[in-house]
C-alpha cells in the first residue's frame, strides 16, 4: 500500500509513540496503560479511516473517563506516578485531535517528555540506550514533517546525524552544568521498587530464598588489597533476640553505652562501596569498619546505617580492619545475648554437658561444638526439610540437614546456654571477582549468616559453624551460576562440566557487570557532591570559573559545528543571485512572495499582473537577471545596471 | 530560426487541429534527435500527427501496425535465398526509412517491441551476423494505447527509457471539432503539403541545437530537479543520468525553437511533463501531475 505523505508521517509518530511509552508497562496501574493503549490504537486505525476520529463531544468524554481513572489511581495528580501518568494520558487524548501541523509538534514535545519520565524509574544503560533509540525516532518524526522528500530511511540517517551533531554539547553540559539532585516528591513511593533483601528478622528459609536469585546487591571496589574469600564477610542485621523460632534485632540498637571503644588491628581494607536501591538502610560494610561517611552512622551492633533514603544507587567510602577487639560488654548487652526462649530441654542440656559447655573455658568449648557440626554427620543444603515445630532441637537431633541460618542460630542457642553471650549476624559472605571492572560483586544468593560470642579480653568474636561443615562456602566462594542452575548448593570448582559451558556466560556477565558499573559510576553517580569533586580536579573550584568554562566550551563547540558546517556549503552564491533575491525581499515585504518552484519570468509576469504601477521596472531587472545568470557572455554593465536598478527598486 | 520553423509548425497546426503545444514538443522531439510515443486512445490522431510531420519534413515514411503475432522479421526484414545467385540475400524490413510510425506498439509481444527498440538505440540493425545501419535521420514514433485497455502488454521502463518524450494528444476542444467536422478530409490535405525543411536543414538545426548555451545556474536547478525524484518518496525510482540528458537536450531545442540561445528554468519546466513523466511512476498516470511536486518544490536556481 502507498502511504500518503501525511498518513506516513502520522505512522512514523504513532510508532515512536508507540515505542517511548512501551517501557512505562511496568509502572502504570494496568488501566491506565490500556486505555492509553486504547487511544494509540484507535488513533492507528484511524489513518486509513479517518471518518472514525471521535468527534468535540467524544474526546470530552474521554477527558472525563482519563481524570476520572488518574484521581481514583493515585488519589490527585501530584508525584511521581501521578504525573508521569498524567502525562502518557494526556498525549493520547492529544493524538486524537490532530488537525494542524502544530499538533503534530505539541505531541513531539510531549513525546519527548514521556520519554524523559522513563528515567525516573530507571536509569540503567540499556534504559538510556532505548530511550535514546526512541527519541532517534521521535526526531526522525520531525525530520519527515519538515520535509516532503525523506525516505524513511534517509530521515533515520538524518535524525542519528542531529543526536551525534548534539553531543559534544550535551557532554559539556552534564559535565559542567550545575548538577541539580532530583526533588525528593519525585522519589514517593520509590521503596516498593527497590529489591527485596535480607529481612529485618530470621527465619527459618528466609535466607536459603535468597540462595537462587543472583540479583546484585552491592559492589565494592578497593583501593589496594583483596580481601581473601575467607575474610569477605559483609555485616548486616545482628539478631539477639529469639522466641525458639524467630530471630530478631535487639531493642537497644542504638543504646549508646554498648557503643565500646573497638581497637583494630590487623589487615586494612580502603573501599569503594556501592549499593543497589534497596528497601533497607543497612550498609554492608566489611567486617569491622572503622572509618565511613557522614551520611552513615553505625550502631551498637557494629552495622551501618544509612542515614539518608536508601531507595536509590549510592556510594560509600569505608575503611574495614580484619582483626578488632570490642572489649567490655554492658549489662543489658550481656543480658540481651543470653536471651532463651524457654528453658532448655533435657536433650540440650546432656548435649551441652556432653561437650563439656558447663566446665570447659568458652574457647574449648566452642572448638568442640563446632567438630560436633563437623563429625556427626550434619549435612548443608540450600533446601533443608521444612522445621515448623521446635527448629533448633530438630535441627540438632533429627533432620542435621541445614543451611547457614540453620547453624548459626543452633550454634548461638548452645552458647547462650552454656552460659555464653551470643548473637546471630546475617550479611553477605564472599563476593565474585569481576575482572574486568576490578571490583566485588556481591549477590542475594552470598547471603549468609553467622556467629559471634563474647569472650573475655577479645570481645564480640565471629564464629562462622558453615565454615566447620561446608569450608568450601567460605573459603571459595559459592558458584552462583551453579547453585542458580541446578538448585544445590555447589562450591567451585567442582562439577567442571556444568561449569564450563557456564563460564563463556560468566565472562560475558563480568563484561557487561564491568559496564555497567562504570555507567553507575561515572554517569548515575554524578551527584554535585561528585562534580564538584571531579571539577576541582580539573581546577575548576567555583561558580564563576564553572560558568566562564561551560560558556567558553560551548561556544567552542559551536565554533566548530558551525565552521564545518559552514565548510560543506561553501559553493559561493553568485552575485546577481544575491541582487535578485535582495529585489525579492523587496517584493515580499510588499506582499508578493515569489514560490519556490517559479521562474523568474513567471513570477515577473505574475507581478506585472498584480502591480501594473511597478511592471516597467519588473520586467526590466528580470531580463537583466535572466541575461547575467543563464546567458553566456556576461556584461559587465549588465551587472552594474542590475546593482543600481535593484538599489532603486521600490514596491 | 524561428523563420525556418514556423511554416513547418504552421502548416502543421493547419492539419492537426487545437494542439499547437504538443505538436511544438513533437518537432522539440524531432529537432533533440529522439524519438517520440504518444499515447492516447484511438482516434485522436495519432497517426495523421506523424503522417503530417514526415510529409512536412521530406522523409521516407513507414507505417508498422504492430499486432500481437508481429514478429522482429516482419519489422527488421529478413534474409531470402536468391537461387539465381545461390546466396541468401537481404531484404530490408519497414524499419529502413527515415521516419517510422509504429503504430499501437503496446499491443505486440515483447520480443517485437525489442527488436524495434534495439533499433532505435543503436540506429544499426544486426542480422545473422550483418551490420546494417539504419538511414539517416531517423526517426520513430510510436503510439500507444493506455495500458487499461484489452490486449496490450506495456512497456517496461526500460524501454520507456528509450523515448525521449511522451506525449498526451487528449479531445479537441469544442471549435476546433467543428472545424475538423466542416473541414476537408485529413489525408487530402497532407497529400498537399509541401515540404518545409529538408533533410538537409533539419541535420543542420540539430547540430545547432546541441550548441546552445546552459550556464552553471540552469545546470545546478537541472541536477536539483534529478536529485530530488531520487530522494523523495513521491517517486518509486528517480531520474536516471540517461534521463537527465535527455531533459537537458529537449530543453535546448525548446530553447532554439523559441529562437534564444540560452537555456532557462523556464524551457526545462516546459518540456519536464513529456521528457519525465513516463520515466517516474507514481500513483498517478497523467504526466503533469507525475511532475507537479518537482515543479512546486524544487527552487529555481
Amino acid at each position: 500500500m502507498v502511504l500518503d505523505v501525511n498518513q506516513r508521517i502520522l505512522v512514523f509518530l504513532l510508532v515512536s509513540i508507540g515505542l517511548i511509552t512501551l517501557p512505562h508497562i511496568n509502572h502504570m496501574p494496568m488501566t491506565v496503560f490500556s486505555f492509553f493503549s486504547l487511544l494509540l490504537i484507535w488513533r492507528f486505525v484511524c489513518v486509513w479511516k479517518t471518518n472514525y476520529l471521535p468527534n468535540k463531544i467524544i474526546i470530552l468524554l474521554l477527558v472525563i473517563v482519563a481524570v476520572v481513572l488518574l484521581y481514583t489511581q493515585h488519589k490527585g495528580f501530584l508525584g511521581r506516578d501521578a504525573g508521569t501518568n498524567l502525562f502518557v494520558t494526556a498525549l493520547g487524548l492529544k493524538l486524537l485531535e490532530i488537525k494542524k501541523e502544530r499538533d503534530l509538534y505539541l505531541i513531539s514535545y510531549l513525546a519527548f517528555i514521556v520519554a524523559s519520565t522513563q528515567f525516573l524509574y530507571q536509569q540503567s544503560i540499556l534504559m538510556a540506550g532505548y530511550i535514546l533509540f526512541v527519541c532517534c525516532v521521535l526526531i526522525a518524526t520531525l525530520v519527515s514533517i519538515n520535509s516532503q522528500k525523506a525516505a524513511t530511511v534517509s530521515a533515520l540517517k538524518t535524525a542519528t546525524l542531529i543526536i551525534f551533531q548534539a553531543l559534544p554539547i550535551s557532554i559539556v553540559l552534564f559535565v559542567l552544568f550545575p548538577r541539580v539532585e532530583a526533588p525528593r516528591w519525585m522519589l514517593f513511593n520509590h521503596q516498593n521498587t527497590a529489591i527485596s533483601g535480607l529481612s529485618d528478622s530470621l527465619e527459618p528459609g528466609s535466607i536459603s530464598r535468597l540462595g537462587l536469585s543472583d540479583e546484585l546487591v552491592f559492589r565494592v571496589k578497593f583501593a589496594g588489597k583483596i580481601p581473601p574469600p575467607n575474610q569477605r564477610y559483609w555485616r548486616g542485621p545482628v539478631f539477639s533476640w529469639t522466641n525458639g523460632k524467630r530471630w530478631t534485632e535487639s531493642k537497644n540498637l542504638f543504646f549508646k553505652k554498648n557503643q565500646h571503644k573497638v581497637t583494630y588491628t590487623g589487615e586494612s581494607y580502603q573501599y569503594t562501596l556501592m549499593m543497589e536501591p534497596q528497601d533497607k538502610r543497612w550498609v554492608f560494610a566489611l567486617d569491622m569498619p572503622s572509618l565511613y561517611p557522614d551520611s552513615v552512622t553505625k550502631n551498637a551492633l557494629y552495622q551501618l546505617i544509612n542515614k539518608d533514603n536508601p531507595g536509590k544507587r549510592a556510594a560509600y567510602k569505608i575503611t574495614s580492619f580484619s582483626q578488632y577487639n570490642t572489649g567490655d560488654i554492658t549489662k543489658t548487652e550481656r543480658k540481651d545475648n543470653l536471651q532463651l526462649p524457654s528453658d532448655p530441654s533435657e536433650k540440650i542440656i546432656h548435649l551441652v554437658t556432653q561437650l563439656q559447655g558447663f566446665e570447659a573455658p568458652a574457647e574449648r568449648f566452642i572448638q568442640s561444638v563446632l567438630s560436633h557440626f563437623k563429625n556427626e554427620n550434619f549435612y548443608y543444603t540450600l533446601t533443608p526439610p521444612l522445621m515448623e515445630e521446635n527448629p533448633i532441637e530438630t535441627f540438632l537431633f533429627d533432620t542435621r540437614y541445614g543451611f547457614c541460618s540453620h547453624y548459626a542460630t543452633a550454634f548461638v542457642y548452645l552458647m547462650r546456654v552454656a552460659g555464653l553471650p551470643a548473637r546471630v549476624v546475617a550479611g553477605y559472605q564472599g563476593g565474585e571477582h569481576n575482572k574486568v571492572g576490578g571490583f566485588l560483586e556481591v549477590r542475594q544468593a552470598n547471603a549468609h549468616a553467622w556467629a559471634e560470642v563474647w569472650l573475655k579480653n577479645k570481645g564480640w568474636t565471629r564464629f562462622d559453624p558453615t565454615a566447620a561443615i561446608a569450608p568450601e562456602r567460605v573459603e571459595q566462594d559459592v558458584n552462583i551460576d551453579l547453585q542458580i542452575a541446578t538448585g544445590l548448593v555447589n562450591f567451585s570448582p567442582a562439577n567442571i562440566n556444568v561449569s564450563r559451558a557456564l563460564s563463556w556466560m560468566k565472562s560475558a556477565k563480568q563484561l557487561w557487570s564491568g559496564i555497567d558499573y562504570s555507567w553507575q559510576r561515572w554517569v548515575i553517580n554524578y551527584s554535585t557532591v561528585n562534580q564538584s569533586k571531579f571539577l576541582s580536579s580539573l581546577g575548576i573550584n567555583n561558580i564563576s570559573s564553572m560558568v566562564q568554562w561551560l560558556v567558553a566550551s560551548i561556544a567552542l563547540i559551536t565554533c566548530i559545528l558551525a565552521w564545518t558546517i559552514f565548510k560543506t556549503r561553501q559553493t559561493k552564491i553568485a552575485e546577481e543571485l544575491i541582487l535578485y533575491q535582495r529585489y525579492c525581499k523587496k517584493l515580499a515585504r510588499a506582499g508578493v512572495y515569489k514560490k519556490a518552484g517559479e521562474t523568474a519570468i513567471n513570477f515577473s509576469i505574475r507581478v506585472q499582473h498584480l502591480r501594473p504601477d511597478i511592471a516597467e521596472e519588473v520586467k526590466k531587472i528580470t531580463a537583466i537577471y535572466i541575461r547575467l545568470r543563464y546567458e553566456q557572455n556576461l556584461a559587465k554593465e549588465d551587472f552594474i545596471l542590475l546593482k543600481n536598478k535593484v538599489a532603486s527598486f521600490k514596491a | 530560426m524561428e523563420n525556418v520553423l514556423k511554416p513547418l509548425l504552421d502548416s502543421a497546426n493547419s492539419i492537426i487541429l487545437g494542439k499547437e503545444q504538443q505538436l511544438k514538443l513533437a518537432v522539440c522531439c524531432l529537432l533533440a534527435k529522439g524519438h517520440l510515443l504518444i499515447e492516447d486512445i484511438p482516434g485522436v490522431g495519432k497517426t495523421t500527427l506523424s503522417h503530417t510531420l514526415a510529409r512536412l519534413l521530406g522523409l521516407n515514411y513507414q507505417r508498422i501496425q504492430f499486432t500481437s503475432d508481429i514478429l522482429p522479421a516482419d519489422i527488421i526484414g529478413a534474409s531470402i535465398f536468391d537461387v539465381e545467385n545461390a546466396r541468401f540475400e537481404f531484404h530490408p524490413g519497414p524499419l529502413f526509412n527515415q521516419m517510422i510510425l509504429a503504430d499501437e506498439i503496446n499491443r505486440s509481444t515483447p520480443k517485437a517491441q525489442s527488436a524495434l527498440l534495439e533499433a532505435m538505440e543503436e540506429h544499426q540493425v544486426t542480422v545473422e551476423g550483418k551490420t546494417y545501419d539504419l538511414p539517416r535521420p531517423f526517426f520513430v514514433i510510436a503510439t500507444q494505447n493506455p495500458s487499461h485497455q484489452i490486449g496490450t502488454f506495456p512497456l517496461p521502463e526500460s524501454q520507456l527509457d528509450r523515448f525521449l518524450m511522451r506525449i498526451e494528444l487528449g479531445y479537441p476542444d469544442k471549435r476546433a471539432e467543428r472545424k475538423l467536422l466542416v473541414g476537408r478530409h485529413r489525408y487530402s490535405l497532407i497529400e498537399e503539403l509541401s515540404v518545409q525543411l529538408e533533410p538537409k536543414q533539419l541535420a543542420n538545426i540539430q547540430q545547432q541545437v546541441t550548441e546552445v548555451h546552459a550556464s552553471s545556474a540552469l545546470l545546478d536547478y537541472l541536477q536539483d530537479l534529478i536529485a530530488y525524484t531520487r530522494e523523495s518518496t513521491d517517486y518509486h525510482c528517480g531520474l536516471s543520468p540517461r534521463a537527465g540528458l535527455a531533459l537537458l537536450t529537449a530543453a535546448k531545442a525548446w530553447t532554439y525553437m523559441d529562437g534564444r540561445n540560452a537555456v532557462l528554468p523556464d524551457d526545462i519546466q516546459a518540456v519536464l511533463p513529456s521528457v519525465a513523466g513516463h520515466r517516474l511512476r507514481s500513483g498517478s498516470t497523467d504526466s503533469d501531475s507525475i511532475v507537479a511536486p518537482l515543479l512546486n518544490n524544487v527552487a529555481v536556481s
